[in-house]
């Protein structure tokens, strides 16, 4: 006859492993999964038809904190200048409109079509000018220097936003983000202008070729499925560490507690 | 006799004819080994060693340790036309163009983290159970040994695919050779020939991997297992289990069939690894270039202690004299292991110097029954896990989205304020968990029967205990049991010595301060407040009949 | 102690089990034997569980008689060291005594339950040779190459998920065997003691003195000391062999230089030179010297960077700057990683291995982290075609510290 707080106790290990196992899934289904990205399909209409319409979503969504005329305000910057590429990366990856204050603009789910971008973008171009975007269809890029980009990649972007575009920590609480759900036009225009604390490529250090060949690079290796299995987030050795002890050394413990009960 | 039994027979016949090995043979088939889970922890490793050398040699037929520079032609496009050194080359080789190469590849480096994480488990469960006492203190020196030679391994392993990572990696280690005084440039020098990078780091680690190194663990795992095999294998106290016995299953059939058994379990699960889990994707990370580096480099899981370390250090360096002194590189990344080895290695002997016990132990204690030892582990451990913790603090602040510079002040002070802490609270709780046994002991088991008693009072029945379940806490066959304290049974299996009994007897005696520290160390709850509460010192036969398990 | 019995009774009266198991049958042994309850140590539990005198063993297993005898006799493997070789191991360990301890399993004494164990060991074997099937399938004939065609990413998964089967089902199968089939016997060795017997110790100990004694190597000091000599020094001769690991230079010097000098154009990796037009504001550039194998020297990497020449606060020295254009060694002080992350907006550079963190506008000071110098800057100038050059090598060296790294030198820069 066993007591009954004799058996609680041998199932202990058990549960803990469980939990353990448990905890980590769920760990890694809200950090690690990749997110499902929005797709696009871009067409813009006549020029002036765009603008037009681009400037009453402005005059809608914007100009409370950017002002009436693109001058600016408490609320966020002046937009003379910045040019159709950074309504793309601001707005196409949801980062604009700007949910909450912080050390930097979080990636949000998009508010913006892809064609409300566009007529944003083109509106903010007409009234002040910047860098455009080169022609760039995010279902166009489907091909490009696989080496030249990646080459380029592990020299100018490696070190901030890891060696497969996973992302990292800069200081102080801001951070490089993860580029899996990131468009192609917004990759080619964070490249173009630098938003926040990255730094700008312009034309005369990377070419349009060299920034499309970079955009593809990081597409494709953000998308390829990857020949090894689960790439369990793509954060190199330490990820790999966790597996090892609660996956392995937690399913070998099970196995010894197993083997060791007697019958 | 079917033919099976036939040819079993005519083997020992055989074999005898030859050899004249019956009587060794008979009576290693019938040696006996105890059943425990946790012993089965070390036979991890042992298994994860055998999978690393039939993996490794696999890879070994197609990888060629050279850092001559060519140019890609394999079937993994991104890279097609890109520079790199063979090492590199035949990597990805293995990688894409051999079949099956990737699973070895994977196999062999999930099998290399699980063999480093079964020697910390299986350290851990030698150490909180005791069995590193006499006569075992050499096998816990040579297990020590293992670990150590075994982060060698890994490390020089991780570092001949000659990625992007990895070179991040041997420049950290060169640079951490140079920082040594007096002889650092010297050495450093020696091993990569010349200035970083040179040209000879890769095929030199390629000789320490797959020859000197696994030669060395090899043989100390012989010696391992010789010694466990002749002083037998420890066990815990239970009913007929004394100092001079091992109870268990013997080796032929049963214990052979378990252990075998769980050779292919662990196999099986670094397959399910190599080909489910990608680990270290090479192709991603890219040739090494001594300028490129990628956001949150990080050694793999047992060097991150020292990663972490040197990530907490503060930036303390030494400027004069003509010299430089990298503080901020040393005593994070020489100092701090070579301290923590040492007293690892040392510590049967410390333990046994200020516990003053010198007795032969072939019973294991259970954590709880040595609080002050349990404590030190945990807080061994703890201190361990944060700085593990930290050599990832780039990550956890990226994933968690917190600032990695608050992470680093947080983890700094964690280093200094989690240890203690955890010492405290387990030796409060080991002395908790003793106060449950003591009552399950002397006063049984709550049967929830409730029964008013003439004056009112109400009191709750208990049960006896079951036998085994007694002498498994008690560590005595007695009927009137205290409870064993660290065991510090001698050689006749009787509890004698300090320890055994009343500690603080053994402090209070005022025998001065070796006493004092002998009382320290062997610390456990007084028995004296339940003792006048015993039953009955003979429990009745039918009730004993009944708790038998 | 044990007396010689018939092996085969000895199996079946003290070790139900195996007896059960040599037959080939799984024939119920519903009738507990005596001494099934017991312990082996002529220890107080035994004594304790006998106490209420000889039972009829009929249903209850505990509390039964003790046979001493069919206790000895129960491992006949065990009793032939009786007759063994080595009469010395013999007087060390005694003979392992089976007994059983535990309530007698359910495939002990239930036909069916085992046969039902014996189906499921049977069908974790089976799962192993599909698996193998599955495997060896898989590795000739499944398409393997990643990239080529869509699907052949699963090519490793596969092998993986046949490769558990086929190791996983006998792993497995096995354990189940010999829990539920194999004896469930509780075998009983006694432990040798360790130390020999005095008698044996000082015999050792005398022959070691003699041995010592007929060399004569207490009474030859001369001989004693040359001993010494010759093989003593025998442990230095592999020493010169490792200088052969490392070349003798002058470090100093090696670890000093870099391979700037006064008019090297800043290149990029590619090999194209940088213009003072290339660049915006908060843009940065990995640039290497336009040497032979520039770009592959470690120690040479610089990150040149422009910002606002007014938010540039300070640098190393007056004048080695452009016009908000300022280059620094990309060398981390603390342990040599490059350190390329470039915060625009606050000019903050972040060394990726262990975040030192770097001033970019403040002569690189370090603000954070292990590092303890600021990396060192490179004095730059702009040559007639509007090309970056170097002005000279560092004034110091660069990357981590070492022994020979003298602070107070000026280390004169090679101009």
């Amino acid at each position: 006859m066993r007591t009954s707080s004799g058996r609680l106790s041998r199932l202990i290990p058990y549960v803990v492993v469980l939990l353990g196992l448990t905890l980590v899934g769920g760990l890694y289904t809200a950090f690690l999964a990749p997110q499902s990205s929005a797709t696009e399909a871009p067409d813009a209409g006549a020029q002036s038809m765009a603008v037009k319409a681009g400037r009453d979503l402005y005059l809608q969504g914007c100009s409370t904190c950017h002002g009436l005329n693109l001058e600016g305000g408490a609320g966020g910057p002046a937009l003379q200048g910045v040019g159709a590429s950074a309504v793309v990366f601001q707005v196409e990856s949801g980062r604009m409109p700007l949910a909450n204050a912080g050390p930097q603009a979080d990636r949000k789910k998009p508010q913006y079509s892809v064609a409300e971008v566009d007529q944003l973008a083109a509106y903010i171009q007409a009234n002040g000018g910047g860098p455009q975007l080169p022609s760039l269809d995010n279902a166009e890029l489907t091909d490009g220097d696989l080496q030249e980009g990646g080459e380029l990649f592990r020299t100018n972007c490696s070190s901030c936003h890891n060696f497969a575009g996973a992302g990292g920590a800069l200081t102080y609480g801001k951070y490089a983000p993860r580029l899996e759900p990131a468009s192609a036009r917004v990759i080619y225009s964070a490249m173009q202008h630098g938003p926040e604390q990255m730094p700008r490529f312009s034309d005369g250090q990377l070419s349009e070729e060299e920034k499309k060949a970079v955009t593809y690079y990081v597409r494709y290796i953000t998308r390829a499925a990857q020949p090894g299995g689960s790439d369990l987030g793509k954060f190199g050795p330490v990820p790999e560490g966790l597996v090892i002890w609660l996956v392995g050394i937690g399913a070998l413990v099970i196995a010894t507690l197993w083997i060791g009960n007697r019958a | 006799m079917s033919l099976l039994e036939k040819s079993a027979d005519s083997t020992a016949t055989w074999v005898d004819d030859r050899l004249g090995s019956s009587n060794f043979v008979r009576r290693s088939l019938n040696k006996v080994f105890p059943d425990h889970w946790s012993f089965m922890l070390g036979e991890i490793a042992l298994y994860s060693f055998i999978i690393l050398l039939l993996s490794g040699t696999y890879l070994a037929f197609f990888y060629d340790p050279s850092m001559r520079e060519v140019i890609y032609n394999g079937s993994y496009i991104p890279l097609k036309g890109v520079a790199m050194s063979q090492a590199y080359a035949t990597t990805l080789e293995i990688s894409f163009d051999v079949r099956g190469g990737l699973i070895m590849r994977q196999i062999h480096h999930w099998a290399a983290l699980l063999f480093m994480a079964s020697i910390v488990v299986h350290l851990a469960r030698v150490f909180f159970t005791g069995a590193f006492r006499k006569p075992r203190e050499l096998n816990w020196v040579i297990g020590s040994l293992l670990l150590i030679l075994g982060i060698a391994e890994g490390f020089a392993g991780y570092s001949l695919p000659d990625d992007l990572l990895s070179g991040t990696g041997a420049r950290i280690a060169y640079s951490i050779a140079m920082s040594v005084p007096v002889v650092g440039t010297w050495s450093a020098f020696l091993l990569f020939g010349g200035e970083y990078p040179g040209t000879t780091i890769i095929p030199r680690l390629y000789a320490l991997h797959i020859f000197v190194v696994p030669l060395a663990i090899l043989g100390l795992i012989t010696f391992h297992m010789m010694m466990i095999w002749y002083q037998k294998h420890t066990q815990f106290a239970g009913p007929g289990r004394t100092e001079n016995n091992v109870i268990g299953s013997r080796l032929y059939p049963v214990y052979a069939a378990k252990a075998g058994g769980f050779f292919f379990l662990v196999f099986a699960v670094t397959a399910a690894l190599g080909g489910l889990a990608q680990i270290n994707p090479i192709w991603l990370y890219g040739p090494y270039d001594p300028s490129q580096v990628s956001a949150g480099s990080q050694p793999d899981w047992y060097v991150g202690f020292l990663d972490g370390s040197t990530r907490l250090m503060p930036n303390w360096e030494f400027r004069g004299l003509g010299h430089t002194v990298a503080f901020n590189v040393i005593v994070p990344t020489v100092v701090l292991p070579g301290i923590l080895f040492t007293l690892l290695i040392a510590y049967p002997w410390l333990e046994a110097r200020f516990s003053g016990d010198h007795a032969y132990h072939n019973l294991l204690d259970r954590p709880r029954n040595h609080p002050v030892r349990t404590a030190i582990g945990t807080m061994s451990l703890s201190f361990y896990v944060v700085l593990m913790i930290a050599g990832g603090n780039d990550i956890i602040a990226h994933v968690f989205k917190v600032s990695v510079n608050q992470t680093t002040y947080v983890l700094r002070a964690a280093c200094f304020i989690v240890p203690p802490l955890v010492y405290v609270i387990t030796k409060r709780w080991c002395l908790g968990l003793q106060r449950a046994d003591e009552e399950l002991v002397h006063h049984g088991i709550e049967s929830g029967t409730i029964r008013r008693l003439p004056s009112g009072e109400f009191i709750e029945e208990t049960v006896p205990l079951a036998v085994p379940h007694r002498i498994m806490l008690t560590g005595v066959e007695s009927d009137a049991p205290a409870l064993a304290g660290p065991t510090a049974h001698g050689a006749e299996g009787q509890p004698k010595g300090p320890g055994y009994g009343d500690a603080h007897e053994v402090g209070a005696g005022g025998g001065g301060k070796r006493e004092r520290v002998r009382g320290f160390f062997m610390e456990k709850r007084s028995d004296s407040t339940t003792a006048a509460a015993r039953p009955e010192a003979t429990l009745p036969e039918r009730e004993l009949e009944k708790t038998v398990d | 102690m044990s007396t010689p019995m018939d092996p085969q009774g000895g199996r079946t009266g003290g070790a139900p089990t195996p007896g059960a198991q040599s037959t080939g049958g799984q024939t119920p042994t519903n009738e507990p034997i005596g001494g099934q309850s017991s312990f082996d140590a002529a220890g107080s539990v035994r004594d304790r569980l006998r106490s209420p005198g000889p039972q009829s063993s009929g249903g209850d297993t505990r509390g039964s008689a003790i046979n001493e005898g069919d206790f000895e006799q129960s491992d006949s493997r065990a009793d032939l060291h009786e007759g063994g070789r080595d009469e010395r191991q013999l007087s060390a360990s005694r003979t392992p005594e089976a007994a059983e301890i535990q309530e007698p399993r359910t495939e002990d004494i239930d036909p069916a339950a085992a046969k039902a164990a014996e189906r499921l060991v049977s069908a974790l074997f089976v799962m192993s040779f599909l698996g193998v099937v599955g495997f060896i399938v898989t590795y000739i004939f499944a398409p393997f190459q990643y990239g080529v065609e869509d699907g052949n990413q699963a090519y490793t998964p596969l092998l993986g998920i046949f490769m558990m089967m086929a190791l996983g089902g006998v792993g497995a199968g096995a354990v189940v065997w010999a829990k539920r089939l194999m004896p469930d016997e509780e075998a009983v060795q006694e432990r040798h003691p360790f130390g020999s017997d005095p008698d044996e110790r000082s015999a050792t100990g005398q022959a070691l003195k003699e041995g010592l004694g007929q060399t004569q190597l207490p009474r030859r000091s001369l001989l004693r000391n040359t001993v010494l000599l010759g093989a003593g020094s025998l442990a230095l001769l592999p020493v010169p062999l490792l200088f052969s690991f490392g070349p003798f230079q002058h470090k100093e010097r090696v670890l000093r230089e870099t391979s700037w000098r006064q008019g090297v154009r800043l290149i990029r990796q590619n090999g194209t030179p940088v213009n003072r037009d290339d660049m915006q504001l908060g843009g940065i550039e990995s640039v290497f010297p336009d040497v032979p194998r520039g770009t592959k020297a470690a120690d040479s990497a610089v990150l040149l960077i422009r910002m606002r020449p007014e938010e540039l606060r300070s640098e190393q020295a007056e004048g080695w700057s452009v016009d908000g254009y300022i280059a620094y060694s990309a060398i981390c002080t603390h342990l040599g990683c490059p350190v390329k992350l470039y915060e625009q907006q606050t000019h903050h550079l972040l060394c990726p291995c262990h975040q030192s963190t770097f001033a970019a506008d403040r002569g690189c000071e370090v603000l954070f982290g292990p590092a303890a110098r600021p990396l060192p800057q490179l004095a730059i100038s702009v040559d007639d075609e509007g090309y970056f050059v170097a002005q000279g090598d560092f004034d110091q060296p660069v990357g981590p510290s070492y022994w020979e790294r003298n602070p107070t030198s000026s280390y004169g820069r090679d101009v």
